[in-house]
Order: C-alpha cells, then structure tokens, then sequence
C-alpha cells in the first residue's frame, strides 16, 4: 500500500520534470543574450580604480543614462552612436591605458558588446568590463 | 482507495499547474532587417485562455535599446492582443539577442520571457577600423582590409580623409575585397583623421580612424 503509493508519487514527480527536460534539451543550441566573457577580462571596482590615471574609463550606457551621471572622467561610447562617438574615444585614448567599460549593472550586456568591438574591429589590447557596472560603482563610491 | 484519489488529485493539481491562461503564440521572435532601418519591431501575440483576467504588473527590457508596449493592462478571458518590442538598432551589427520580461498577475505562469532576435546584415567588413603610429615612428603606411559581407557586393570604395595629415590608398584586391594603407605625413605629434567609405551604389557610410598618438606605439 505504501510502497505504491511512493510508486505513484515518483511517478507523478518524473512526469512534472520532463517539460523541463525537453526544453534544456531543445533550447541547448539557443544564442543567450549575454555574450560570454572570460575571467581574466573582468575587473572590480577596486582593482579599476588602482590603476588610478593608467585606466580611461568608458560609459556603454544609453546617452540619457550618461548625461543624468557617470564614473568621473568617463567617455560614452554606445552603439546607438558608436560611429559618431568612436573617434571622440579615440582621442582621448592612448596605447599605455587600459580601458574600464561599464554599463548599469551586472545583467547587462552592453559593456560586454563594447568591450568586445574595441578587441575585435580596433584591435585595442588592455580592454576590460566592470564587474557589477555602475550599479557597482555607486556602491564602492 | 485512499492511494487512487491521492494520485487523482495530484494528477489534478499538476495538471492545474501546467495550464497557462496566457497562452503565447510565440515566445521567441527572429528578425531579419534592412542594411539601412533604423530598427526592428517584433510582435509576441497572446490570447487569455483562461478563465479570469490576467493583469500585467511589469514588463522590462534587457536593454536600453529596447522598448515594450502592452496595448492594455488588462486581458479578459477569451481576449487576444500584443506585446510590441521595438529594437533600436543604431550603429549595432551581427546578431543581436535582447529579451524582454513580462510580468502578470497569473499565479501559475506569473512570469515570461520574451526573446528578440535580430539578425542585422554587414553589408561591410572593416578590419582594423582604427590604426595608430607612436610619436617618432616611422611613418609608413599601414593597412585596413575591407570586404564585403554576405549576400553583398563591393565593386568599387572610396575613401576620404578628414584631415590632409594622413594619406589614404585604395587597391582591389579580388573578390570583394580592398585593402586602404593609410600614412600619415610625420608622426612628430598628435593628429588623427577619421576615414569615410564609401561603397559604390550604398547609401550606408563606413568609419575608421587613423591617429598618431603621444606615447610611443605598442601596435
């Protein structure tokens, strides 16, 4: 009596996982949202703000969001303008620096985008993301 | 007796469970936009298959050049409508994946993601887009290659300097691609140009930047 009673209840638990299973199944190839990035291309807030005026600081930020307040020093540079507002990053950059990018927290990906345009079509070397974004900078303000 | 109506009624609570009343047509949404729009607008279509109104309590984006609209607050039972997310594309390419989280009153299925994907055509690629001398390095001109993405083609480029301090050369290089050695006239002090290109036939401009800067290059 018991034992099918267990019997029936494992049953009805397996039956709950399966959808579960099929959509980790089904959706394993999908694309997320976020762009993976390694470990050693990340940096905290204290090790950023250690390298003190070696370090430009970039804003990945939507305008508006940059204009209400940003890291001191900082140059926006987002893709809704990336075009226009690449060569004003540009010259304030300079080979010896290494470049900080940040967005509003650590569940956004435009920082990751960013960092990854510099690499990639400028070829720029000593390009890092901000552990934890603005929301992070505010904390350890 | 007592073990069959147990299983019953969880095979009846389950089963409650599994029932969403806002039943969506799609969750996820492929776009395949123009070269040139300005943006992307993916329509996610639900219908209340419910028995009592479903409300929203919040519905937010991945990301700030995304915006969501809900036609109403409300769904009554039986109704249909849509959530509209409008992708601003701006200068962005390749593929872009942004989601956006709906939240409803609907106890079983309070919350669901929505996944946006637009797939935005390249009709150029630049590599690098920006080149750089150090002070006091030999001005020798160095090279961009440029090549026609997918499902496009380049006969002929043009490029201009913004500035007379930095020469610019175009040559074909086959099948598409070009390669533009950029010099700068001496690299005794700090200058920089932005080059524009220009495909033949394309109303789309394309960037990239040339500078001498005032430390010594690490290129």
């Amino acid at each position: 009596m018991k034992s099918s009673l267990v019997r029936q209840a494992l049953i009805l638990v397996a039956l709950a996982f399966l959808p579960g299973i099929g959509q980790a199944i089904y959706f394993r190839d999908k694309v997320s949202w976020q762009s993976p990035i390694p470990a050693s291309e990340m940096v905290t807030v204290a090790q950023a703000r250690a390298w003190g005026a070696n370090a430009i600081w970039v804003d990945a930020r939507p305008d508006v969001e940059f204009e209400r307040e940003h890291v001191p020093g900082a140059v926006p540079l987002n893709e809704d303008r990336w075009n226009e507002l690449l060569p004003q990053f540009l010259a304030a950059w300079s080979p010896e620096k290494s470049i900080v990018v940040y967005c509003s927290s650590q569940s956004c990906n435009a920082s990751r985008e960013v960092a990854r345009r510099l690499r990639d079509e400028a070829q720029l070397k000593n390009v890092f993301v901000l552990k934890g974004g603005w929301e992070e900078w505010l904390k350890k303000k | 007796m007592r073990t069959r109506i147990l299983a019953f009624t969880l095979s009846i609570v389950i089963c409650a469970a599994a029932h969403a009343e806002l039943k969506w047509e799609q969750t996820t949404v492929e776009l395949h936009p123009a070269s040139t729009d300005k943006e992307a607008v993916g329509h996610f279509k639900y219908q209340n298959t419910g028995d009592k109104s479903v409300r929203f309590k919040s519905v937010h984006t991945s990301c700030g050049c995304t915006a969501a609209q809900t036609q109403k607050d409300e769904v009554p039972p039986g109704e249909k409508g849509e959530i509209t997310a409008t992708f601003k594309i701006g200068d962005r390419t390749g593929t872009q994946v942004k989601t956006v989280t709906v939240d409803t009153d609907d106890p079983v299925n309070a919350t669901t993601v929505l996944t946006l994907k637009a797939v935005i055509p390249q009709e150029l690629e630049i590599n690098p887009t920006f080149v750089f001398w150090g002070q006091g390095e030999a001005p020798k001109p160095k090279t961009i290659v440029v090549r026609a993405g997918k499902d496009f083609s380049v006969k002929q480029l043009k490029v201009t300097s913004s500035s007379p301090d930095f020469e610019t050369k175009v040559a074909e290089t086959g099948k598409g691609q070009f390669k533009i050695d950029v010099q700068p006239h001496d690299t005794s002090r700090n200058m920089a140009a932005t080059l524009t290109i220009q495909p033949e036939g394309s109303s789309k401009t394309f960037y990239a930047m040339a500078r001498v800067t005032n430390a010594p290059a690490i290129q």
